[in-house]
């Protein structure tokens, strides 16, 4: 057993540390602050080959397993974890038309996804409990050899930017549970993206609901089979859990790193408070918990690599994760006391990207009943 | 087209070494390697002059095992082929046996239109190796590079010295060190980093370039390094008065030489 990353993977990870620290560190706080779309960030991000890390050669990919895409996340995410997943839910996208898509499918947007030329937003929730329950759930109904979408997806990331949607509906409301895949284009009429959310966190990564007006779709549109949607999202969605723990190691490396710095810095009874036992308990428990989180995380990636069962291990890391993720930012912020709560410094953005990490989806206690279900 | 050559060493990484304070000697056990950071711009100044003009950009190091670890990351930033050395003679090597084993290595390779080196190691910084390697060999060296251009057999090179600019032009094989203002190196693409696998990488094994010991033993010796810790005065003025504060501030400057 090796829990090191093989050299491929570390100069990947480097790769992505250079393209951080050149990219992404002179913009991050104007992006926190404006929240605006970062449009060319993205289309850097293709030109080195980011948005296709885990795609084919044959459709432009890289070929990088699951253990060099969560190490690029982190990686990403240590200087703007906002970035990080704007690129994981274009993923989302690429990955679920590249898998389960038709050839027409794949040859007009896995590419252009790829390439940054369009942006791909993942439309799964709802306002009702589930999918498929609720007033405004996205139904599809048949008409004139295609379909009619009608309802509302919620809190959907990339809304607005994005050129294309994987969106879920039922087409059967008396089988709720049944939902199929639909690629939607943008600009399809009646697709109607509402106004942008002012989010705590993860500014720059836009959310918003997305209204599908009766949109007409051909039955080409349908992603997989009708009714199979369900294990789509479900298998996506795993993935990305994994994805999003990886934003969460990042979001906590980078508090970590800066509470480090500030401590070695900053002078109280005559010596740094690095050497204080109490500030040293505080950065000894962030490392500790960054480590063993990294190590849980690059498990479960390895798992998906090797196309093994992940399920429960996907749902163990982002248990543990939404939990340690707090922990490890009130830990940090308590180094730098009152000057780490100060907008001034960037633990409140960690702050803030690591409650968008890990409250936005599924909530932080929902993986406890995968893991249950595993082992009893 | 171009033939080009880049030799670069391969340091430990300043940021992960670490200051003991009982003997201010280095602690290097956590300190990862790195392509010093002036060989880095000469990689991407060969491989910019290859993408516009063809021709082929090499590359050759000399150093200690762990210079197996930076073929794949010299590769992925556009040579084709690597060659390289490694022999523990590198870790007390002066900048005089490095010259004597990169100009020995190259007389075994094919003849080369360039040959780029930084012009300092991120770790030493003695500026010897290319001017050394261009007596060895017998070729026209130009130091202080931050613009290169070439045409045909013509290499044109602006020198930054320190109080001007200085254009030099040169026909033929030449060696060259590049400063860090030259370029900007690039980010491999994750492409660039999975090919450089594909691409070769050949072993010069040091008995076969025919050095003798005396070539081989180095005429400088580091003995310790420690490290250098700025001690600060931490002096705060106190005043009320802002102007007073400066006053006082520009006053012991002034009092220190330093205005």
């Amino acid at each position: 057993m090796n829990f090191q990353l093989t050299e491929e993977q570390r100069l990947i990870e480097q790769s992505a540390h250079d393209f951080a620290k050149e990219y992404l560190d002179p913009v991050v706080e104007q992006l926190d602050h404006t929240g605006d779309f970062p449009k060319a960030i993205i289309k850097e991000l293709a030109n080195h080959d980011f948005l296709g890390l885990h795609l084919p050669a044959d459709v432009g990919g890289a070929g990088a397993g699951f253990v060099s895409y969560v190490a690029v996340i982190e990686s990403l995410s240590r200087s703007c974890a906002a970035v990080a997943s704007i690129m994981n839910n274009q993923a989302m996208v690429s990955y679920a038309i590249q898998h389960w898509g038709t050839e027409a499918q794949k040859k007009q947007y896995v590419q252009a996804l790829v390439k940054g030329e369009t942006i791909g937003a993942f439309a799964i929730y709802e306002h009702g409990p589930t999918p498929g329950i609720g007033p405004d759930a996205l139904a599809a109904t048949k008409r004139d050899g295609g379909y009619v979408l009608k309802g509302t997806k919620a809190y959907v990331r990339n809304a607005g930017e994005a050129g294309v949607y994987v969106a879920f509906a039922i087409t059967d409301s008396a089988e709720p549970n049944a939902l199929t895949a639909f690629v939607v284009d943008a600009k399809a009429t009646g697709l109607k993206v509402g106004p942008k959310l002012n989010t705590m966190g993860l500014r720059g990564c836009p959310v918003a609901h997305v209204t599908f007006d009766n949109v007409s779709v051909p039955e080409t549109a349908v992603l997989g089979a009708v009714k199979s949607g369900r294990e789509i999202a479900t298998r996506v969605l795993t993935l990305a859990s994994v994805a999003e723990a990886a934003q969460t190691v990042g979001i906590g490396q980078a508090a970590l790193e800066h509470a480090a710095l500030y401590a070695k810095q900053r002078v109280q009874f005559g010596k740094p408070v690095a050497t204080l036992q109490a500030v040293q308990t505080l950065l000894a428990e962030a490392a500790t918990d960054c480590y063993l989180a990294r190590l849980g995380l690059r498990s479960a990636a390895q798992l998906i690599e090797d196309a093994k069962p992940f399920e429960t291990e996907a749902a163990i890391v982002k248990s543990f994760l939404a939990r340690l993720g707090s922990k490890i930012l009130v830990d940090t912020c308590q180094v730098e006391g009152g000057m780490g709560y100060s907008e001034a410094m960037p633990l409140p953005r960690l702050f803030r990207d690591i409650a968008g990490t890990t409250l936005l989806d599924a909530p932080a206690d929902f993986p406890d009943y995968a893991i249950a279900a595993s082992i009893a | 087209m171009p033939k080009c050559l880049v030799c670069y060493k391969w340091t430990l990484d300043e940021k992960d070494i670490k200051i003991k304070p009982e003997d201010l000697s280095l602690d290097t056990s956590r300190a990862k390697g790195k392509i010093s950071d002036f060989d880095r711009n000469a990689i991407e100044e060969a491989t910019r002059i290859v993408e516009q003009h063809g021709g082929t950009v090499h590359a050759l190091t000399y150093g200690t095992s762990a210079v197996s670890e930076s073929l794949k990351d010299v590769l992925s930033r556009g040579p084709e082929t690597i060659y390289w050395i490694s022999d523990n003679s590198a870790e007390t090597a002066d900048a005089c046996v490095t010259a004597n084993v990169l100009a020995a290595a190259v007389r075994k390779l094919e003849s080369y239109d360039l040959i780029l080196c930084g012009e300092g190691s991120s770790d030493l910084f003695n500026q010897q190796t290319a001017a050394r390697l261009a007596a060895l060999l017998g070729l026209p060296c130009i130091t202080y590079v931050e613009k290169l251009s070439v045409e045909g057999d013509t290499v044109r090179a602006t020198r930054k010295l320190a109080d001007c600019t200085e254009v030099a032009t040169v026909k033929g094989p030449v060696v060259l060190s590049v400063l860090g203002t030259i370029n900007k190196p690039r980010i491999p693409s994750l492409k660039q980093v999975l090919g450089a696998a594909k691409k070769p990488k050949k072993e010069i094994k040091i008995a076969d370039l025919g050095l003798n010991a005396e070539q081989l033993h180095p005429k400088s010796i580091h003995k310790t390094v420690k490290g250098f810790v700025a001690k600060r005065k931490t002096i705060i003025y106190r005043e009320a008065n802002a102007a007073a504060n400066v006053g006082k501030l520009t006053s012991s400057l002034a009092a220190e030489g330093l205005l």
